[in-house]
C-alpha cells in the first residue's frame, strides 16, 4: 500500500495542474488581503480572514477536479491495466488514491489557513484572533470550528464526484460533472429547506447535510433542518462512507 | 524444464459469447511462447485472464505455482505486461514512467539498462506527450521489463516499431530468455514470431488447435516444389494420372510427402516429354502453417 501512495503522490506533484492551482489560490488570497487594505470599506475583514480570504473556495474546486481526475484519468490514458495487474488489488488502488486526495486535501487546508495567518499578520496587525464572537468562542476557536464544519462537507461532496468519475471514461467529463454536481447540490439545498418543512422526512436525504458545517457554526439552524447537529454530523459521515463504498463498488466493476 | 506458467481448462463468456474453450498451456522457464490467431480469437483475453484483469468461468492458471486469478494477485509480483496498448502519462517524462514502476532494488541500473537497449536514450526525457507511436510503444515495453520480472506478457509489441526497433527488440528478447526469463508473445507479425519463440501456440475461436515448437510446426508444414515445364496442363495431367498429389492452384504446385515425390514427378515428365523449365523449391513458414490450420478448421466447421 506505501508503494501504490507513494506512486499517487509521484504522479500529483508531477502534474502541472496541482501547482498552478496551489499559486492561483494562494496568488487569490494575497489579492483579497490588499483589496482589503487598499479599500477597507468593500469587505469586512472577519468575513474575510474566516474564509482565508476566498483561499477556502477556491481549495475545494481545487479538490473537485482533483477527485474527478484521479481515476477518471487512469481509463482515458489507459494506464489502469498497469495499475491492476501488478499484486495490488482493486481495493488497495482504490484505497491509495483516496488516502492522497485526502492528504492533498490537508495540504491545501494548511496552505490556505497558513497564509490567512501571515497576511493578517502583515497587512493587519491590529486584527484581534481572541476576540468574542458569540457562544463564549473566540474568533480562532470559531475559525478552526468551520475548518472542521467544511472539512466533513467536503469530504461528502468529494465522494459524490469521485463516484461520478468511477462512472465516466474521461477527464474532462468527471470534472465538469463533479462542478455541475457542486453547483446542483447547492442549489438544491437552499429549496430543500422550504420541502423540508413541508415533508419532514425529507431531511434525511443527502442534500440536508451539505448544511452540516453551517449548522455547527449556526446551531440555531437545527429549528430548519430539524435534525441535531450530533445527528447531522454522524449522517453526514454515514453518507460520505456509503457514496465511497457505491464509488468503490462501481470501480471494481469496471471492464479493463 | 519447469513450468512458469501453468493454464488449465481456461473457460469465458462475455455474456451468451463463450470466448474461450477449455484452454490448456504452458510457458516453460526461460521459453519464448508465441500466441497466435485471428483477430477475436481470444488472445488478448487469455492475457487478462493471466494477469488477474478479468474474471474466468472455469479452469486454473499458477505463476510459479502460485495460483492467479482476479481476486489472487500475488504471484504477479513477479509479471511484466504491455497489453493491448501503451498506458502513458502524458504529464510524465519517459525516465518519470520508468521511475513509477521501478522497483526500489537497483531502480537505477534497472532504467538505464532497458533505456540503452531499446534505444531511448535520445528522448527518454522528453514529456511522453510528444512521443510518436513507436516511442510510446518502446515506452510500454520498457515498463514491463523494467523490474526484471520472471514472465513477460506482451500483446502485439511490435507495433508502430520501425525494422530497427523491431531488430533491437528481437534481441533483447532473446537475451532475457537465455538469462531465464519467460515469454508469452501475440503478434500479427509471423514472420517476427518465427525468428524469436521457441514454442507457439495457435488459437482459433476460443480454442487452441495447435501447440509445437516452432521449430516442429516449420518442419511439419513441409516443402513444396513449384515446377515449370512447356505445357503445364499437359504435365498436371501426367503427374495425377500417375497419383501423384498436387494443390490445387495454376502452377504445378508438389508437396514433398516422402524422399521419393519429387524424383517421381520428374521421372513421369522425362517420360512424358514434357520439358521441365524450372524448378523451385518453397519451405513453408509460420505464416503457411497458421493460414492452413485456421482454413482447415474453417473448412471443417
Amino acid at each position: 500500500m506505501g508503494t501504490l501512495i507513494k506512486q499517487e503522490l509521484y504522479k500529483l506533484v508531477h502534474k502541472k495542474g496541482t501547482w498552478i492551482a496551489i499559486v492561483f489560490m494562494l496568488a487569490t488570497q494575497v489579492c483579497f488581503a490588499l483589496l482589503r487594505k487598499a479599500f477597507p470599506k468593500f469587505f469586512l475583514l472577519t468575513s474575510l480572514v474566516s474564509n482565508d480570504y476566498l483561499g477556502g473556495g477556491l481549495y475545494l474546486f481545487i479538490m473537485i477536479a482533483s477527485a474527478a481526475s484521479i481515476i477518471a484519468m487512469e481509463f482515458q490514458y489507459g494506464t489502469v491495466k498497469q495499475l491492476l495487474y501488478r499484486q495490488y488489488y482493486r481495493s488497495q488502488v482504490f484505497i491509495s488514491k483516496l488516502i492522497v486526495l485526502i492528504i492533498q486535501l490537508v495540504v491545501l487546508q494548511v496552505l490556505a489557513s497558513l497564509m490567512t495567518f501571515n497576511l493578517t499578520a502583515l497587512l493587519f496587525p491590529s486584527f484581534n484572533w481572541g476576540m468574542a464572537v458569540g457562544g463564549g468562542q473566540t474568533l480562532l476557536q470559531q475559525y478552526f470550528l468551520a475548518m472542521g464544519g467544511n472539512a466533513l462537507v467536503n469530504l461528502l461532496l468529494l465522494s459524490v464526484v469521485i463516484l461520478i468519475a468511477t462512472l465516466l471514461k474521461t477527464n474532462a467529463a468527471a470534472i465538469t460533472s463533479g462542478f455541475i454536481g457542486y453547483f446542483i447540490s447547492m442549489a438544491a439545498s437552499s429549496v430543500l429547506l422550504a420541502l423540508i418543512s413541508r415533508w419532514h422526512w425529507l431531511r434525511f436525504n443527502p442534500f440536508t447535510m451539505l448544511m452540516t458545517s453551517s449548522q455547527i457554526m449556526t446551531p440555531k439552524l437545527s429549528t430548519i433542518t430539524l435534525m441535531s447537529t450530533p445527528l447531522m454530523i454522524t449522517l453526514t459521515v454515514a453518507y460520505t462512507i456509503l457514496f465511497t463504498f457505491i464509488a468503490y463498488f462501481s470501480f471494481r466493476k469496471r471492464s479493463v | 524444464m519447469a513450468n512458469l506458467l501453468s493454464v488449465q481448462q481456461l473457460d469465458k463468456s462475455f455474456g451468451n459469447h463463450r470466448v474461450l474453450h477449455g484452454v490448456s498451456f504452458e510457458v516453460a522457464t526461460g521459453h519464448i511462447v508465441a500466441l497466435v490467431g485471428p483477430n477475436g480469437a481470444g488472445k488478448s483475453t487469455i492475457m487478462k485472464a493471466i494477469l488477474g484483469l478479468i474474471p474466468t468461468d472455469g479452469g486454473r492458471l499458477t505463476i510459479n505455482s502460485q495460483p492467479v486469478s482476479i481476486t489472487s494477485h500475488q504471484a504477479l509480483k513477479q509479471v511484466g505486461a504491455l497489453i493491448e496498448y501503451p498506458g502513458i502519462y502524458p504529464f510524465l517524462t519517459g525516465k518519470q514512467h520508468l521511475k513509477l514502476f521501478a522497483n526500489k532494488t537497483q531502480r537505477t541500473e534497472n532504467i538505464d539498462a532497458i533505456v540503452a537497449a531499446l534505444g531511448m536514450g535520445r528522448y527518454i526525457d522528453h514529456k511522453a506527450k510528444s512521443y510518436s507511436l513507436g516511442m510510446k510503444q518502446k515506452l510500454g515495453i520498457a515498463q514491463a521489463l523494467v523490474n526484471r520480472p520472471k514472465l513477460v506478457i506482451l500483446d502485439e509489441p511490435m507495433n508502430g516499431l520501425d525494422p530497427q526497433a523491431v531488430k533491437d527488440l528481437r534481441d533483447y528478447i532473446r537475451q532475457l530468455a537465455d538469462q531465464g526469463t519467460s515469454f508469452l508473445i501475440s503478434s500479427h507479425i509471423l514472420s517476427e514470431l518465427e525468428k524469436l519463440a521457441d514454442d507457439v501456440l495457435i488459437l482459433n475461436h476460443g480454442k487452441i488447435v495447435q501447440q509445437s515448437s516452432m521449430n516442429d510446426l516449420v518442419t511439419s508444414g513441409g516443402t513444396s516444389y513449384l515446377i515449370s515445364t512447356t505445357d503445364d496442363v499437359a504435365a498436371k495431367d501426367h503427374l495425377r494420372r500417375a497419383g501423384i498429389q498436387l494443390a490445387p492452384t495454376e502452377k504445378i504446385t508438389l508437396r514433398q510427402q516422402e524422399g521419393q515425390t519429387l524424383n517421381q514427378a520428374l521421372n513421369i515428365l522425362v517420360s512424358a516429354k514434357i520439358e521441365i523449365t524450372d524448378i523451385v523449391k518453397v519451405q513453408h513458414d509460420l505464416e503457411e502453417s497458421f493460414l492452413d490450420m485456421v482454413n482447415t478448421k474453417k473448412e471443417d466447421n
